[in-house]
């Protein structure tokens, strides 16, 4: 399990440490941060973390810049979309630029835990 | 959710002053609740009769009950039954306001009616009323100020309201809302809703550090990132509701930036800005809001 690095986005310390902690519990704990989409597209080509969480709304770049990004860099790249309530048409747009799957803030531990075990199944 | 105007319904009509609620919402998370001022909330005892037991109680040794029993005030059953009953916080607030002296039993007695009647207060059970209601005190709120863009300032606070009262508490009082040019800030977590309006939630360390520990039920210590990142959060998921209740209701998609964090400026807008205090008993948060949507 040690060799999974996963990279977690989001502008907020708070949400990056409750989802950090989530992941924790699943058997994880190989991290990556970035703060911003313009941090996680450098630590992406970096690192080539298995895993990116993104959150949608974001200063610098914002998650739909972050994934065409990362997806042109690496088409293999797999993202899942952190949106908060209300960034409907955000979260459309970031779903059409290839990000694999969403979770939707507030989001409850099971939901994260599900969306890890999918990822490494059979690791 | 009327609870939380019953304040400001006290402060309008120049029954106590702003610093006076502020110091009875300070004590009332902490005070007991006194089986006379249940007796006149459950419209068992008059506040006369409640006055009367008192006046006995610095005579004779006895309890409340005892005594109101023995003037046939109440009978056991009644008693009984008070003592299973929690007082809503706006017959707290109104005993705190007692034990002051800056009112009387009779005062709080005729002011609660007063209060419920004007605005046809009973004991709501439906959302719908619940909603209906909301609506009418906030219209009223507003509309007071002389307030533009009213129609959309009014579903925004309305939800504001509702989300403090989930994920903050209950016990919480709005003052008056004013209309200012600038705002003078300390700790200020803004965050605009493109092309629509700013909305901030300005207050001192302490308070932040209180108001992060409600919203994500953790024991903050310090002021720190985390609980910025708190306020952030709690301002985000606001905003990003009201952007759903457009979208669902009015099929207006909204766009929000990220929160941003400011420390001692003042906020000024080209829109009409609205400066709203809003009174918890563990401190003061300003909550300001700009509209400069069409």
């Amino acid at each position: 399990m040690e060799d999974v690095k996963i990279l977690i986005c989001d502008d907020s310390i708070l949400a990056r440490k409750q989802l950090k902690d989530i992941i924790r519990k699943c058997g994880y704990d190989n991290f990556l941060e970035a703060a911003n989409g313009e941090q996680a597209i450098s630590v992406y080509k970096e690192s080539k973390p298995d895993l990116v969480f993104l959150d949608i709304v974001m200063p610098e770049k914002d998650g739909v810049q972050a994934v065409h990004e990362i997806r042109q860099f690496d088409p293999d790249a797999y993202i899942i979309i952190v949106s908060s309530v209300g960034t409907k048409s955000q979260l459309k747009a970031a779903i059409m630029e290839g990000a694999h799957d969403f979770i939707q803030k507030p989001y409850s531990s099971s939901s994260i835990e599900r969306i890890v075990k999918k990822r490494f199944e059979g690791r | 959710m009327y609870t939380q105007f019953f304040g400001n319904f006290l402060i309008n009509k120049g029954i106590i002053t702003t610093e006076q609620l502020m110091e009875a919402l300070k004590i009332q998370a902490s005070t007991h609740q006194k089986l006379g001022t249940l007796a006149i909330h459950a419209g068992y005892m008059s506040a006369n009769e409640v006055e009367d037991v008192y006046i006995m109680q610095t005579h004779y040794d006895k309890r409340f009950g005892e005594l109101a029993v023995k003037l046939g005030y109440l009978t056991q059953k009644q008693v009984n039954e008070l003592l299973e009953l929690q007082l809503p916080d706006y017959m707290k607030l109104g005993q705190v306001l007692v034990e002051k002296g800056w009112i009387s039993n009779v005062d709080l007695e005729n002011l609660v009616a007063e209060y419920r009647s004007s605005y046809e207060i009973c004991d709501l059970n439906l959302a719908i009323e619940q909603q209906e209601l909301v609506n009418k005190l906030l219209s009223s709120f507003c509309s007071k100020e002389n307030i533009q863009d009213s129609e959309q300032v009014i579903p925004y606070l309305t939800l504001f309201f509702n989300n403090l009262v989930r994920f903050i508490g209950e016990d919480f009082t709005p003052l008056e809302i004013i209309p200012m040019p600038e705002v003078p800030t300390n700790f200020c977590v803004s965050q605009q809703i493109t092309d629509s309006l700013l909305s901030a939630l300005d207050m001192e360390p302490q308070t932040a550090i209180a108001f992060a520990c409600k919203y994500v039920d953790e024991e903050f210590t310090e002021f720190d990132e985390y609980v910025l990142a708190s306020v952030e959060d709690f301002l985000n998921l606001h905003n990003g509701l009201y952007a759903v209740n457009m979208s669902n209701e009015h099929s207006v998609e909204l766009q929000l930036e990220p929160p941003m964090v400011q420390e001692h400026t003042t906020l000024s807008t080209d829109a009409p800005a609205y400066l709203l205090p809003i009174v918890y008993p563990f401190g003061r948060i300003n909550f300001i809001l700009s509209v400069f949507g069409e």
